[in-house]
Order: C-alpha cells, then sequence, then structure tokens
C-alpha cells in the first residue's frame, strides 16, 4: 500500500537523496579544482589551434593575393621579376606600417599587447582590438615575405583567445596568467607540431618554472592543439631529415667545438637585431615608412637571393636533406642575416624564432662542411651539423637549452642526433651566457617592457588581490531544504553563513559535517543552518598576507578561505587555495629573471 | 557504550509526570531541573538560547514529542534533560497540541558532531512508535530510564 506524504517531505527526502548522490559522485569522481582547471587549459588548446590556423591561412591568402601565386614564398619570389621582387615587400611593409598607424588610434588607451609580458609582469589581460591590429599587421608583413617568422603572431593570436576564455569565466589573475600561458603553449605546438616543446618553451622562458602547477595545465594545452592540427591539416613532422649517425666518440670534438662557435654567433646575432633597431629608429620615419623601407631592403636582397623571404622554413629543409653548395649557403646566410635584421629592425610584426632556426642550420651545415674538409670521418655529414647547429643556436639565443633539445627531437624525430643535440646544446647556452649575461631573445623584450611599467602588476602578496567576491551564504535561519539545495547548487564543501542584517560573517556549514545523516529524515526536519554551523571556522582578513593565507590553509583541510572584514566583521568574499598555490608559484620566480 | 548511547542511557535531568499548562511552563520546569547540573555554567543563558531556537523553527519531532534544543555557551558538555508531561500534555504550536514528552538538549558550541550524534540518538528512539509508547506507558522512572538505555542501544 503506497504511503501518502506531504509535498514538503517529499521535497526534502528527494533533496536528501540528491545530496546524497551528489556526495558520492564528489567522493567518486568529481573533478578537483586541478582537473577543473586542466579542462580550461584543454579547451584554450583548442581554441588557440583554431586561431593558429586561420592565421597561417590568411597569411596564406595575403602572399597570394600579393605575388599571385600560392607557391611558397621563397618560390613565388624566384618566379617574379626583379621590380616585383622589390615592391612585394615593400608594399607589404607599408600596408603592415599603415594598419599600425591607423590601429593605434583605436587601441590607444589600451595597454601592451605582448602575451610574453602579460603571462610573465602583467594580469593575464590581454587587449583584443590591439592585437588584432598588431596580428593584421603581421598578415601583410609576413605574407610580403618579411624576413620573419609567422609563430609570433600565431601564438599571440592563441593566447588573446585563453586570455578572452579567462576574462569571460571571470579568472582570478593568477589563474587568467596560467590559461594565456596555456593559449601561448598551444599557438607554440600548433605552429611548430611539438607539443612538448610547446610546453617547455613557456613553462623554462616565460614563467620561468617547470613545476607541475603550471606544467600540468601547459601540457594538456599543447597536447590538445597538436592533436586538433593533426585532425584538421596534414601536419606531420615538420623537419624531414635522413637518418645520422655517429660512428666514433671522436666525432664528438667537433660539436663541441660547434657549441662554442654557434654560442658566440647567437648573441652577436640578438645583438645585431637590437643594434638594427635602434637604427631604423633613429630616422624618425613615419611607421609607413619605416616598414616600407625595411620591405624594400628585404626585397632588394631577394632579387638576387629569395632565400632571405620568409621565416627561412624552405631552405633549412634544403640544408638538412643536402647537399648545399657551401659558398651559395655562405652568401644565404649572410643576406639572411642582414634580411632579418632589415624586417625585424623596422618593426615588423612577426617573430624571430624560425628565422633564428635557419640562422643555427646554417652555420652548423657551414660548419660540418670545413670540417668535412679537412677531416672527412670527422664530419661525414655536414647535414647533422645543420640539424644540431639548429638546436645549439635556439638554446643560446633563447637561454632555455631543455626547450631547445626537445623541440629539435620533436620537430625531426631524429634520436640518432640526441648525444651530439645535447652535447652542443649545452655548450652553445654556456658560451652565449658568458658573453651576454642572462639577455635573450625574449628577456630583452620582458626587461625593456617591465622598465616601462610604472607599476608591477604582479600581485603584492596582500589576500584582497586573490580575492573572489559573493560567495554563496545562507542565513543562520536557514532550513536543512535550503542548505541542500545550495549545496547541490554550487561545487563547494563549505557554506558560509551570515547574519542577514549585517552581512557579518558567523561561521560555516559543512558538507561532511551533514553527511552522515543524509539518509535520517527525522534530522533534516529538525535541523537550521544555526545548528550546525561551525563558529570557528577559519577566516582570513582582506589585509593579511598570502603566508598567512598559506598558513591557515596548511592548519586547516578546507579549499576556501572566508575573507573577513576584521572591523566588522563583514563577509567580503573568499580565498581559494588554488589561486594562492598559482601565485606562490609565480612568486617563486623573481621578476628580474622574467 | 558510544557518546550518544551515553548520554541517552544516563540524562542530567529526568522528571516524569511534570505538571505543566503552557509550553514556556513545560520548558521552564525542565530547564529549572537541568541547571542543577554542574555543566551548565550559566542557567538563564540556557533557558534563553532555547527559547530563541524554538521561535525561529518547529522543534517537534512527533504530534506528541518535542526536542528543544539549542548550541550555547551556556553549557561545558553537552547535557540532556527528560521530561514526561502529565496527560493530556501541552501545546508547543498548531500541529503539536499534546506535547507529552520533551527532549531538553543544550550543546557547546564547537561541538558540532556530538550535537549531531545526540539529535540523531533521540531522533532515531522517540520516531519508532513503540519507543515512544512505551516511555508514555512506564510506571515508575526505573522503567522509563530503563526504556531510555535499551533504546540508547545502537
Amino acid at each position: 500500500m503506497k504511503v501518502a506524504t506531504d509535498p514538503a517531505t517529499e521535497l526534502l527526502a528527494r533533496l536528501q537523496r540528491l545530496l546524497r548522490w551528489r556526495l558520492w559522485i564528489q567522493e567518486k569522481m568529481q573533478l578537483s579544482e586541478w582537473q577543473v582547471t586542466l579542462l580550461w587549459a584543454a579547451l584554450a588548446g583548442f581554441m588557440g589551434c583554431g586561431a593558429a590556423l586561420i592565421f597561417q591561412a590568411l597569411a596564406e591568402g595575403v602572399h597570394e593575393v600579393l605575388t599571385g601565386t600560392s607557391a611558397g614564398v621563397v618560390e613565388s619570389m624566384r618566379q617574379l621579376p626583379w621590380w616585383g621582387c622589390l615592391l612585394v615587400p615593400a608594399l607589404g611593409g607599408g600596408a603592415a606600417g599603415l594598419v599600425l598607424h591607423y590601429g593605434q588610434r583605436l587601441t590607444r588607451s589600451q595597454s601592451s599587447t605582448d602575451y610574453m609580458e602579460a603571462i610573465a609582469i602583467g594580469n593575464g589581460r590581454i587587449p583584443v582590438r590591439a592585437s588584432l591590429v598588431k596580428c593584421v599587421a603581421a598578415l601583410f608583413s609576413i605574407g610580403s615575405g618579411g624576413s620573419i617568422g609567422r609563430e609570433g603572431p600565431m601564438v599571440q593570436l592563441a593566447a588573446v583567445v585563453a586570455s578572452l576564455v579567462g576574462r569571460w569565466r571571470q579568472f582570478t589573475g593568477p589563474q587568467l596568467r596560467l590559461i594565456v600561458a596555456c593559449g601561448a603553449s598551444a599557438g607554440i605546438a600548433s605552429a611548430y607540431n611539438a607539443p612538448i616543446a610547446g610546453s617547455f618553451f613557456v613553462a623554462e622562458i616565460i614563467l620561468g618554472t617547470i613545476a607541475m602547477e603550471n606544467l600540468g595545465p601547459l601540457a594538456v594545452s599543447a597536447v590538445v592543439a597538436a592533436l586538433t592540427i593533426r585532425v584538421l591539416t596534414s601536419a606531420q613532422v615538420m623537419y624531414q631529415v635522413p637518418g645520422f649517425q655517429l660512428n666514433s666518440p671522436w666525432e664528438m670534438g667537433p660539436y663541441v667545438v660547434l657549441g662554442l662557435v654557434v654560442g658566440s654567433l647567437a648573441p652577436a646575432f640578438l645583438r645585431s637585431l637590437r643594434q638594427a633597431e635602434q637604427f631604423f629608429l633613429s630616422l624618425r620615419l613615419p611607421i609607413g615608412w619605416r616598414l616600407a623601407l625595411g620591405g624594400a631592403l628585404v626585397g632588394a636582397m631577394a632579387i638576387n637571393v629569395p632565400q632571405v623571404c620568409g621565416n627561412g622554413y624552405s631552405v633549412v629543409v634544403q640544408i638538412l636533406n643536402g647537399p648545399v653548395v657551401w659558398r651559395v649557403l655562405l652568401g644565404v646566410f649572410a643576406c639572411k642575416w642582414l634580411a632579418t635584421m632589415a624586417s625585424f629592425g623596422s618593426g615588423a610584426p612577426g617573430g624571430v624564432f624560425t628565422p633564428s632556426l635557419f640562422m643555427g642550420a646554417s652555420a652548423g651545415y657551414l660548419f660540418g662542411a670545413a670540417v668535412h674538409a679537412v677531416w672527412p670521418t670527422g664530419a661525414a655529414d655536414p647535414g647533422a651539423f645543420a640539424l644540431v647547429g639548429m638546436g645549439a643556436f635556439l638554446a643560446a639565443a633563447s637561454r632555455a637549452p631543455v626547450m631547445a633539445i626537445i623541440m629539435l627531437f620533436e620537430m625531426t624525430l631524429s634520436y640518432d642526433i640526441i648525444l651530439p643535440l645535447m652535447l652542443c646544446s649545452v655548450i652553445a647556452y654556456y658560451t652565449a651566457k658568458g658573453i651576454q649575461g642572462s639577455a635573450s631573445l625574449y628577456s630583452d623584450a620582458l626587461k625593456r617592457k617591465e622598465g616601462e611599467t610604472a607599476a608591477p602588476m604582479v600581485p603584492v602578496g596582500r589576500v584582497r588581490e586573490l580575492m573572489r567576491p559573493n560567495p554563496p551564504v545562507l542565513a543562520p535561519s536557514a532550513r536543512f531544504q535550503e542548505i541542500a539545495q545550495l549545496f547541490l547548487a554550487v561545487r563547494v564543501n563549505n557554506l558560509y553563513v551570515c547574519d542577514p542584517a549585517g552581512g557579518r560573517f558567523l561561521g560555516a556549514v559543512s558538507l561532511h559535517d551533514i553527511k552522515p545523516y543524509l539518509a535520517d529524515g527525522n534530522l533534516a526536519g529538525l535541523v537550521l543552518a544555526r545548528d550546525i554551523l561551525r563558529e570557528d571556522f577559519p577566516r582570513i582578513g582582506p589585509s593579511q598576507t598570502l603566508s598567512d593565507a598559506l598558513g591557515l590553509f596548511l592548519a586547516h583541510p578546507v579549499e576556501r578561505l572566508p575573507v573577513v572584514d576584521p572591523e566588522t566583521g563583514g563577509l567580503l568574499g573568499s580565498l581559494s587555495k588554488n589561486d594562492l598555490l598559482l601565485a606562490l608559484v609565480e612568486r617563486r620566480k623573481p621578476l628580474s629573471a622574467a | 557504550m558510544d557518546f550518544p548511547s551515553q548520554l541517552l542511557a544516563k540524562p542530567d535531568a529526568l522528571i516524569l509526570d511534570l505538571a505543566a499548562n503552557s509550553r514556556e511552563a513545560a520548558l521552564s520546569g525542565l530547564h529549572a531541573m537541568l541547571a542543577k547540573c554542574p555543566a551548565v555554567k550559566d542557567p538563564p543563558r540556557l533557558l534563553h538560547g532555547l527559547l530563541e531556537r524554538a521561535m525561529l523553527a518547529p522543534i517537534c519531532l512527533a504530534p506528541d514529542v518535542a526536542l528543544p534544543h539549542a548550541r550555547t555557551d551556556a553549557v561545558e558538555r553537552i547535557v540532556l534533560g527528560v521530561a514526561r508531561l502529565a496527560a493530556p500534555g501541552v501545546g508547543f504550536d498548531a500541529e503539536h497540541p499534546n506535547v507529552r514528552l520533551v527532549f531538553m538538549l543544550g550543546t557547546p558550541k564547537p561541538q558540532v558532531d556530538e550535537y549531531l550524534l545526540a539529535v540523531a540518538a533521540i531522533t532515531r528512539l522517540l520516531k519508532a512508535g513503540d519507543g515512544r509508547a512505551g516511555l508514555l506507558a512506564a510506571r515508575s522512572e526505573a522503567e522509563f530510564r530503563e526504556l531510555l538505555e535499551r533504546g540508547a542501544q545502537p
């Protein structure tokens, strides 16, 4: 016989059942904050990859419009008449300059667009309009054959998309910086089809730490991006190389010398880029004319040496797969260096990562060819030296040897080269460090921007900066039904109880306190929030330091702390342990190292 | 014997056939007995807490059972007073016009776990029809205590 019960009792029983299920799910399979972070990292990876692919397609479209052919940059320059070679990069540079000039009107009040700055010393917010302006300008400079890499804008766009996701979800500062870092990691993974290197690039160069709190989300983001790009495109190993073989341990000798050579060359390359930048600025030309001049210089060289155009990828593939006439390569190497100085120095938006790979590959091949000439068995294949040179140059220029070694391995999947690559990269790294200190391809920009930033954007270590407003609260008179409904609606283990009159924090109701009684309908009918309130629940003031908060988190097994005004006792917000840990991980890196 | 069983088996105050003609009189009568317990540091404050809580939400478990309870600093440890009111009982509210069994509970503020254990044990005992009927029918304090002790067994 069915027992008749009143609707209120039925509702209460249903809520209790749901709450029991919620607890069961929470204990068995509910996602922790870190797991949720990984999901957002995966989304950043997917969207970052999409943004990178769109940029790549647009850059190819602009190139086709300007040159009238869909062939590669070097090939299309070869097909153009001399005046076309001169005109296309100049026009592209001019157009990029005009976009930047007029784009500034739209973005005058916006702060720096640099994703590295946003991650390392900023608040994770990358201005969208300013970034789009920069990327549109980059489309012209890259599409017209400027000696610049397209990976820079691809990573920038991926980071902007991640920043937008984080802002939409109202992430706190440390979370926002982490999600932007995930976007950047996805951008690099998409550009080079290298997920491990993508994660390590951001961790080692930008964040300055490979702590799992950061590396985990970065890796997830990069893997998702790499998978997406493999599904959506026919992306394969970036540099297909022949098998290399180390026949004798004596062959390591030339690699040691190569490390010293490349380690000396990289600082000179970086210095030359800075000098070129200063030279172009000293001309005091309007930005459009300045970029057009840079493009014209590249175009002038491209009349005879079309290999100077673009990021150098196709030439690197030729070098690695050899043979190459060393005299020709020497000329291309010198011209490419000058062309990169012209593009970068004039301010063409883009990256210098891939041009750096070109410099390393050329230098390595030339060195290998020289050794081969005097000791044929010591350098049987100069192509192997080109491969090692790429990694070593990258290690020296970026001051990130781990990333460089991993990236080279990922881009070539050639394990035979790993021993000389590791040795040469480390030697090049220390040589470059000895010559030029801690300055690198990226730290230069960050250091300059850090100096320009009037007030540091990093939190100064007070609770209020990481506080999240409006935590879910209960009144002390809340019935069990209301408590259960709120626990089901929000994913917290403790609900704060506040005085409804003044908002004074009274304590917290713990889900785990009521867990054993969820099957007890009688108890549920009798209990109010004030009956099961924990008045001694830990709390923190907004002006207290993050170290104080860490102490409280260590002393109490809670995921969030209520932030309470010490004077009025009013609840101001809550502090998440996750946010605090992220902030502390970031703080381990001194600003000067950014 | 675990904590709630021990509390139920040996209440700090027990009075049978308490004469009262109102809710307040019933609460005051039982409170006066419970106030003799040394663990009650501040009897007026305990009574204030009990009445304040009773005003916020119903404290009755069944038509004839009330469980006035409060978490308060007025007690040093959890205290329990039990009273059986003379028939026909008193009205605690419109839905509970003939309350005859009153279990009065005072809990120190930090002891949330103990409070929940005690309330759960009391509700378990009193929600069972035969447990309640036995307590109402007990002819002596000894029999009442024996029933409490038996009902307290987990």
